[in-house]
């Protein structure tokens, strides 16, 4: 090997580049890495020369097109001496040589991380990084960490490095690199923290065995005991413990050998190491040849005492036959050879579920197997935190992200039939009058809407929307258009350009403030006012808190936060107001004998906050809230049901406004485009104000 | 799982393109007129079984004869008859070659040296275990250069066969390299050369092992044959799955169980964790890696596939996996749920307990995913998070597997 240390495999200083860094996995694991150590430099991916990979709050990676052009490019103090490759099967042979070819006297070690590399091109890699004197780990690992110097390489730790591993006194070797992971997560509750971790690789050629890390690790001052987890496969484990004979006094180990349920049946394990060759490459060989090493029987987690007894003895080390049984193994045999803990021993490792919800079962079953759902405050941060956030309180579904390309959930063609969520297009056809209200509301929520009144309000809602009258400004848009001499998608464009948070998108606001008002309260059913919870206490509680927040920016000088949707300043003039569109919408649902909560919370919020002092304005329910007092009525029980997200359901309002006032702007633009002349919407130069001074 | 073929398929395909001595051979089906001449011929044939089984000879599947008629019988009766488990493609009839000498060579990929090398006994015709390693010799062969005639000879020399025996065996040796380089094997076994006494050379049996993810046995030219196999519906399923994409990882080895219907997650955790319910009881129905960050659509149809084949028949569902690195949980765990919903949609309430263990990114949401699921189809569930080892709810799942075999089928939830 090249490395003459635990250190010289990855240490702080280190410069790491990154191949086909722009690969899904690649890029999502290098802004993790780049987060936690900052070591990488650079990367390079085919055809993607120029392109950065962005690290918010850190800063982004170069990419660069080809590996030559990275090393011409990068300067001399930032040129590699680590390479982790991420590159496709087909391509990994390619990109180690040239590595090796064009960066010899720079690079130290590369990390191969692609799966699936043929058994040929592993042994010609091998070959390879002999001649060049590279020490190469892989293919298929993980990677490896230095705790001590706060380093990665590759996806040891996750996403959350820092909370796996801490430093300490532990190395681990594995073949698996998930549990590099779990066994450094394991070992913590031992009060052991770790020097490092390295996933060896666990296709059928490992080039990095144990028995090369070994000896590093036995002399590596930071490295007090080393943990293996090994698989059946190879005679790596017979080299490695032919080495341990071969050193004087050599630091613990401990190790656990998976794989024996496998034996004797035509099993493939998940590694592609595991593959059986000879007597000694068998997990049951692999255990003996352990066994017979360390000179104690296999760790008994009922009786640690008499491990300790046997491992003040040689001090060797023991094997255990559960992973879990790590923790009493490692607490053993530090007692046993002298070594101190790295810092104070954590809870013992326990079942200790999250959630629990065995129902009718719970009666069936035995004491010990009858858990309990962790007590508040119990769950371990940061997913403690989430778990309030995400399953205890608030409604609407969590959203799941996957490329969305070439699919949709929400339309479909087979060749013969359009789909919109599952039900045809020619069948909602044929339902006649509502059927382009009900079918934008399928294709909005992904559900059909359930009550037929609700058909009808957003009808209205629609309805509502088409104008104010010419002088609003999303109608001012299509006559401007119009008069430009567009054509009618442009006009339609205007329409939708000339609306925004302020005229017509407030119902955005206004949902997330019922999101925010509702979502907690546990509320199912919007129009039942019968389970309601509470709702004068719920309007007496907002505007104690809005008058609060008035006054709180009032004294600090700033602006404050106005609650959406009320005050339309065509309507506040009069003793009582009211929106007539909204006064439709009320008289509908007060004839039908429906109720509607929000829109209830929002005229008693209105009348409220007069009453309470807290404003001397009249304020008017407008249209905006009527519109989006409907949607959130029609949304509310698929949040409950979390069917939806919040984001879908706050989106409705704007969304619904947009939709009638272009098709209002449509109407707009044929009335002027066939009564209008062209530029009539010019204002002409006598007209225009300067408000500023002439300069020259 | 890599492809294995037999010495009909080497007889068939490889041995003339590499210029491989063999024997000559005819297959079944075969006219009588055919099995008679070939016989007046040969003087006597060998009959065996086209099958991906080892130790065909011990079995008592191998049949010398002589007689026209006894061949004909014993093809039929070798191509139906299961030798270790495993059913016949076919059975086929070799000249017999008669010799003094028998030798054995294998080219495989060395975990010691890192490389492919070459090992040779002049005790061949035996299982090379037994043969003591005074008796055998292993070369690594140079995986660029490949191996020359002049390191196969001295090879052989150290066994002490020299003179022309050796300079013919060592060439064919270079021929059996040439066909272990040039397809993409991971392992190439020659078991016996049979050397007659005019110094005539015939490679009497062969088994190789493809590596699939070497391109060269991707373009190999000939349709590598299907034996038949005691796979059912789900492991065949499954394997074309897994074979269909290299999104995310969808292995699965059938174990026979009968209880745990195990969804495992990452190479190394779903090995313990089957290890760990296989020593307490819980009987696991398959080993099963679906880590590698599946996309939701990979994820969902490969539950899917399970659910279909095991979940009616299993007493509890195992949703379990260390900390992940990359595999996003949220969609992975969205992508189960659904098919655990359409499932029970599109078939039966079933009321086994589920237990679920997991940490990496996005597993909050996850679970919230998963909880509410459970609780719409009104399975009892619990949750482990990632501070709760992986084995510990694995010897949890297994001891409520065992305990709730029949109770939670009965009882369930509600």
């Amino acid at each position: 090997m090249r490395a003459k240390s635990l250190n010289d495999l990855l240490q702080k200083g280190d410069r790491v580049a990154v191949s086909n860094i722009t690969g899904r996995e690649a890029s999502k694991v290098s802004v993790i890495s780049q987060r936690y150590c900052g070591n990488i430099v650079a990367g390079w991916a085919l055809g993607k020369a120029g392109q950065v990979v962005d690290v918010p709050g850190v800063g982004s990676i170069p990419v660069f097109g080809q590996f030559n052009e990275m090393m011409g490019t990068l300067p001399e103090g930032k040129k590699p001496n680590k390479i982790i490759v991420y590159s496709p099967p087909d391509a990994v042979y390619g990109d180690v040589k040239e590595a090796l070819e064009h960066c010899m006297s720079c690079v130290e070690t590369i990390y191969v991380i692609t799966e699936h590399v043929s058994i040929e091109v592993t042994a010609k890699l091998r070959e390879l990084a002999n001649q060049a004197n590279v020490d190469l780990i892989g293919c298929n690992t993980l990677g490896i960490i230095n705790a001590h110097d706060r380093v990665r390489i590759g996806a040891v730790g996750g996403d959350t490095p820092d909370e796996t591993f801490e430093k300490g006194s532990v190395c681990i070797m594995s073949n698996s690199g998930n549990m590099v992971n779990t066994i450094a997560t394991y070992i913590k509750s031992a009060g052991l923290g770790i020097s490092h971790g390295i996933s060896t690789g666990k296709d059928a050629l490992i080039l990095t065995p144990i028995k090369d890390l070994l000896p590093l690790a036995m002399k590596d001052p930071r490295t007090q005991i080393v943990v293996m987890y090994v698989e059946p496969g190879g005679v790596y484990e017979e080299e490695a413990v032919a080495y341990l004979k071969s050193v004087k006094n050599p630091k613990p180990v401990l190790i656990y050998v998976s794989g024996k349920f496998a034996e004797g049946r035509s099993v493939s394990l998940g590694h592609a190491g595991a593959v059986v060759e000879g007597k000694n490459t068998s997990a049951s060989a692999k255990m003996m040849m352990f066994d017979e090493y360390f000179g104690v029987p296999v760790f008994d987690p009922e009786n640690p005492k008499r491990a300790m007894t046997a491992l003040a003895g040689n001090k060797r080390g023991v094997r255990v036959n559960a992973l879990h049984d790590l923790v009493s193994a490692a607490s053993a045999v530090i007692e046993a050879c002298g070594i101190g803990t790295d810092f104070p021993r954590t809870k013992a490792i326990e079942v200790k579920p999250w959630f629990v919800d065995f129902g009718a079962l719970e009666r069936k079953l035995p004491g010990e197997l009858l858990l309990h759902p962790a007590e508040p405050g119990t769950i371990p941060e940061p997913y403690g935190a989430l778990v309030e956030r995400f399953i205890k309180t608030g409604i609407g579904r969590i959203p799941t992200r996957q490329t969305m390309r070439n699919t949709s959930h929400a339309s479909s063609n087979d060749g013969v039939t359009p789909r919109i969520y599952g039900y045809s297009v020619m069948n909602l056809m044929k339902k006649g009058k509502g059927s382009f209200a009900e079918s934008v509301l399928l294709y909005w929520l992904g559900h059909p809407p359930k009550q037929e009144f609700e058909i009808t309000l957003f009808e209205m809602c629609l309805v509502a929307s088409l104008t104010n009258g010419p002088g609003t400004i999303s109608s001012q848009a299509p006559k401007l258009s119009a008069s430009a001499g567009n054509a009618p998608n442009t006009a339609m464009i205007a329409t939708l350009a000339a609306i925004g948070t302020v005229h017509g998108g407030n119902g955005q606001e206004a949902a997330r403030m019922l999101v925010d008002v509702f979502g907690k309260s546990g509320m199912v059913d919007p129009y039942d006012k019968g389970k309601v919870p509470n709702l004068e206490g719920i309007v007496k509680e907002f505007i104690k808190k809005f008058k609060a927040n008035k006054n709180a920016a009032k004294d600090a000088g700033l602006e404050y936060e106005k609650v959406p949707c009320l005050g339309h300043p065509v309507f506040n003039k009069d003793p009582v107001n009211y929106d007539p569109r909204e006064r439709v919408i009320s008289a509908y649902l007060q004839e039908k004998g429906i109720y509607n909560v929000f829109l209830d919370f929002y005229h008693q919020v209105t009348t409220g906050m007069t009453a309470a002092g807290v404003t001397n304005k009249v304020h008017a329910v407008n249209v905006d809230a009527a519109l989006t007092c409907i949607l959130m009525g029609i949304a509310w029980p698929l949040l409950v049901d979390k069917k939806i997200t919040v984001e879908r359901a706050v989106d409705l309002p704007f969304l619904a406004f947009a939709l009638g006032r272009s098709a209002g702007g449509a109407g707009e633009y044929l009335d002027h485009r066939e009564s209008g002349t062209d530029m009539d919407m010019r204002v002409p130069v006598k007209e225009c104000v300067f408000l500023g001074r002439a300069q020259d | 799982m890599n492809v294995r073929i037999g010495e009909l398929v080497f007889l068939q395909q490889l041995a003339g393109r590499y210029k491989i001595p063999t024997p000559d051979y005819i297959v079944e089906p075969v006219s009588q007129t055919e099995i008679k001449r070939k016989l007046q011929e040969w003087g006597s044939g060998i009959v065996k079984p086209d099958v991906l089984a080892g130790k065909r000879g011990k079995s008592g599947a191998v049949h010398k004869v002589s007689d026209y008629r006894e061949a004909m019988q014993l093809l039929k009766k070798s191509a139906a008859t299961e030798v270790g488990d495993q059913m016949p493609r076919t059975a086929y009839m070799v000249q017999a070659v008669p010799a003094d000498l028998e030798i054995f060579s294998a080219f495989t990929y060395n975990s010691r040296t890192l490389g492919p090398s070459l090992t040779v006994s002049l005790k061949g015709g035996v299982d090379i275990e037994s043969v003591p390693d005074s008796e055998k010799a292993t070369v690594p062969v140079d995986v660029f250069r490949g191996l020359n005639a002049y390191q196969a000879s001295e090879a052989l020399s150290k066994l002490g066969l020299e003179g022309k025996l050796n300079s013919t065996v060592a060439r064919c040796l270079v021929s059996q390299w040439d066909m272990f380089i040039s397809t993409g094997m991971q392992t190439c076994e020659i078991n016996p050369w049979r050397m007659t006494k005019n110094d005539k050379i015939f490679a009497c049996d062969f088994k190789a092992i493809f590596d699939e993810n070497n391109f060269k046995f991707k373009n190999i030219g000939f349709e590598i044959p299907e034996y038949p196999t005691r796979e059912d519906a789900f492991d065949e399923e499954m394997r074309i799955w897994s074979a269909s994409s290299h999104q995310g990882q969808a292995h699965v080895s059938s174990l026979g169980g009968k209880k745990i219907l195990p969804i495992l997650f990452g190479g190394g955790a779903s090995t313990i964790i089957t290890e760990t319910l296989a020593q307490c009881g819980g009987d696991p129905m398959f080993l099963s890696d679906f880590g590698g960050n599946p996309p939701y659509e990979r994820m969902k149809k490969t539950a899917a596939i399970c659910f279909r084949h095991r979940l009616a028949d299993a007493s509890l569902l195992l949703i379990l996996g260390g900390k992940a690195n990359n595999t996003q949980i949220d969609v992975t765990f969205a992508a189960i749920a659904d098919a655990l919903e359409e499932w029970v949609g599109q078939n039966k309430q079933i009321k086994i307990p589920v237990v679920i263990g997991r940490g990496g990114p996005g597993l909050v949401q996850g679970f919230a995913v998963m909880k509410k699921t459970l609780e719409n189809l009104n399975l009892p569930y619990v949750i482990f998070g990632p501070e709760t080892p992986i084995t510990l709810v694995a010897a949890y799942a297994a001891k409520l597997a065992s305990l709730g075999d029949k109770k939670a089928k009965e009882s369930g939830k509600s």
